[in-house]
């Protein structure tokens, strides 16, 4: 798909149940390789660090996560040069984040954590140091995989799909004109006046 | 009764996937509220367990909130997998305590859909068939006696087998169902009571292991039987229940001491510093952990009416079975029937997989128009290897390659096995020219047989 914006996930929260099934998916699709995480949850030995993050409140509950913001105010003030945009995507280069927490505060949605950063199951440390390392936790739309967010495939609900706006647009565009033609075609008026 | 499945309050999202899977209706609460368990309601199954993906999350409950939870359940420190708000009450502890105590004799056994799951937690592909290795596993962590479930599984089937041709031939209660499943077993005395003699009195093969082993098994091991500790592992969250029922005393102790869960084993071989795939594959003690093909496929929908077929055919007609592989019986679908020639007897089975689906069989048990003789239910999706102990999948999507996989292996299991038929068994064999002299006699409604809701034992198993 070529889109000149972002792409991000949407929910649809009259179909989101908040089970994080997407959270337990998004950590399996991006340590299957780098943790050896499997198919089973035993074979699992670092903390979850999903880039999602399932939010609940009184009368629903959707996972929030990046909305590859065009402006997007967390590259914008990484000093570390640490977010950087891929196509159109914004994503995080775990190794050069130092955990500043700038883009924690410039992201207006919260949809960057810092969590422990693991390769092959062991904590990495930071610089010089023997404390472990955290890093800038964000949706970078799966794009190692070829078949698209874990997210998206995996909720047991269908509450979850990749928004591309301009074509979403597009459609509302046409959804709005066939509406409107039906309506304008009925009043007179509207003859009379042109 | 104490508690097998909890639900943690501080975990709990409320999204009520759990409830969805919950056979009994016993997952309560509001919508983006913490759930609770009725406990009246709950069957244990566990099935809510391997559901669960609310975890301990550093992002929401901080860093040090694996290892604080982790303490709260009575976990070891090398649980380093993540926890869920869903979870079954472990009793590692019970079993550490006993393996390091140099007075008590540890007995271990190990239900057939095990050696197809615990593999897996240590990484390797879904339904790796594993029986050498586990019990390797099991020597290694320093237990006495490798028995296994499966040798009382031929059992089951002597018993069982007997009681349904005499419930036949003698015009004794039809149709039977099958007891081996306590999940089953308690929805039945929880919502259908007045139907309890419809289930067979034969106990389950870990039930029948737990009293074999502290009367004959002591005897032939030359122990004494209040020094043995009777450790059981399960696929199944509910065994633990059906082993601490008040009626499951009959060797005169309690029969099987705890009940583990595979995905405890594999905690426990972790903590040990045991790297399972490594194991070399090694042979089950005897004479209780000789077992046959037909005790094997136990694990999976259908194979407990399969293996009774398969010594059935043989006890009604005289002959072997023409085709030991009975396909009729396999499958997955919630309820499938068939009728099976049986020398002048047409047999009719039936059998349910998924508790939920025996709600129509129920009905219609009660408005008499269920026509079988002999029915098989299992709680869980597709049998045990689908238990709600076994290793719990990550992504929902590979349940059917995990059921697939898992009842694979178990049939090829089957296959490997020089003996596929229960009253082959020789050491089976040997414990009724023994001790038991005959299925159903004396020794064995003292032992291998049991009530339901409570009733009293008496001398009739009808």
């Amino acid at each position: 798909m070529t889109t000149d914006f972002g792409l991000f996930v949407s929910t649809d929260t009259t179909k989101c149940t908040g089970c994080k099934a997407c959270e337990i998916a998004c950590f399996q699709s991006h340590n299957s390789k780098r943790n050896k995480v499997g198919k089973t949850i035993g074979t699992i030995t670092t903390p979850v660090t999903p880039k999602l993050y399932v939010t609940v409140i009184e009368t629903a509950s959707m996972p929030i996560q990046c909305k590859h913001c065009e402006n997007s105010p967390c590259k914008a003030v990484c000093k570390q040069g640490a977010i950087i945009r891929f196509g159109q995507q914004v994503v995080v280069d775990e190794s050069k984040c130092i955990g500043c927490k700038d883009c924690l505060v410039a992201c207006p949605f919260g949809a960057i954590a810092l969590l422990p950063y693991y390769d092959k199951g062991q904590p990495i440390k930071q610089v010089g140091s023997t404390e472990n390392k955290v890093a800038a936790s964000k949706c970078d739309l799966c794009l190692d995989d070829p078949d698209g967010p874990a997210c998206v495939r995996n909720c047991p609900n269908e509450a979850l799909r990749v928004s591309d706006i301009n074509e979403d647009r597009k459609k509302k565009n046409i959804a709005a004109a066939e509406a409107l033609m039906v309506v304008n075609a009925g009043v007179p008026e509207r003859r009379l006046l042109s | 009764m104490t508690t097998v499945i909890a639900i943690d309050d501080k975990l709990c999202t409320g999204c009520q996937e759990c409830s969805k899977v919950c056979p009994n209706l016993a997952i309560e609460g509001l919508p983006h509220q913490p759930q609770k368990i009725n406990e009246t309601k709950c069957v244990m199954c566990g099935q809510c367990v391997q559901k669960c993906k609310s975890y301990v999350s550093v992002a929401e409950h901080g860093f040090g909130s694996h290892a604080k939870i982790r303490k709260e359940r009575g976990l070891p420190e090398t649980v380093v997998e993540p926890l869920f708000a869903a979870y079954n009450v472990t009793h590692l502890d019970e079993v550490l305590r006993a393996l390091e105590d140099p007075k008590v004799e540890t007995w271990v056994q190990s239900a057939p859909a095990v050696r197809v799951g615990i593999a897996e937690d240590f990484g390797a592909p879904l339904g790796t068939l594993a029986a050498g290795k586990l019990a390797a596993g099991l020597r290694r962590l320093g237990f006495d006696k490798v028995f296994d479930v499966n040798y009382a599984a031929d059992v089951t089937i002597m018993e069982e087998g007997s009681e349904l041709i005499d419930r036949v031939t003698n015009k004794g209660l039809l149709p039977m169902f099958t007891s081996c499943c306590p999940a089953w077993v308690r929805y039945l005395e929880l919502n259908y009571p007045e139907l309890r003699h419809h289930l067979s009195t034969t106990k389950s093969p870990q039930q029948i292991q737990g009293a074999l082993l502290k009367t004959y098994g002591a005897k032939t091991q030359k122990v004494e039987a209040k020094k043995i500790f009777s450790v059981s592992i399960m696929p199944c969250t509910c065994k633990q229940y059906e082993s601490s029922r008040p009626e499951m005393v009959d060797s005169g102790y309690r029969d099987v001491d705890v009940v583990i869960t595979v995905r405890e084993l594999a905690y426990l071989l972790k903590l040990k510093g045991i790297d399972f795939l490594s194991l070399p594959d090694e042979k089950y003690d005897l004479p209780m952990g000789d077992y046959t093909g037909a005790a094997e496929i136990f694990g999976v929908t259908g194979g407990v009416m399969e293996a009774a077929l398969r010594t059935g055919y043989e006890l009604i007609t005289g002959q072997a079975i023409p085709a030991v592989d009975i396909k009729a019986a396999r499958g997955s679908d919630g309820y499938r029937e068939a009728d099976i020639q049986v020398g002048d007897l047409t047999l009719k089975i039936g059998i349910v997989t998924g508790l939920k689906n025996v709600k129509p069989v129920m009905e219609a048990l009660k408005a008499g128009k269920l026509d079988r003789h002999f029915v098989e239910v299992m709680t869980c999706p597709a049998g045990c290897v689908t238990g709600g102990g076994q290793p719990k999948l990550v992504l929902d999507k590979d349940f059917d390659e995990a059921y697939q996989n898992r009842a694979a292996a178990t049939y090829a299991h089957d296959l490997e096995l020089p003996i596929r038929k229960s009253h082959e068994n020789p050491s089976v064999k040997k414990l009724y020219d023994t001790f038991l002299k005959k299925p159903l006699g004396e020794e064995s409604h003292k032992l291998l047989h049991t009530t339901y809701c409570g009733d009293a034992k008496s001398h009739h198993s009808h």
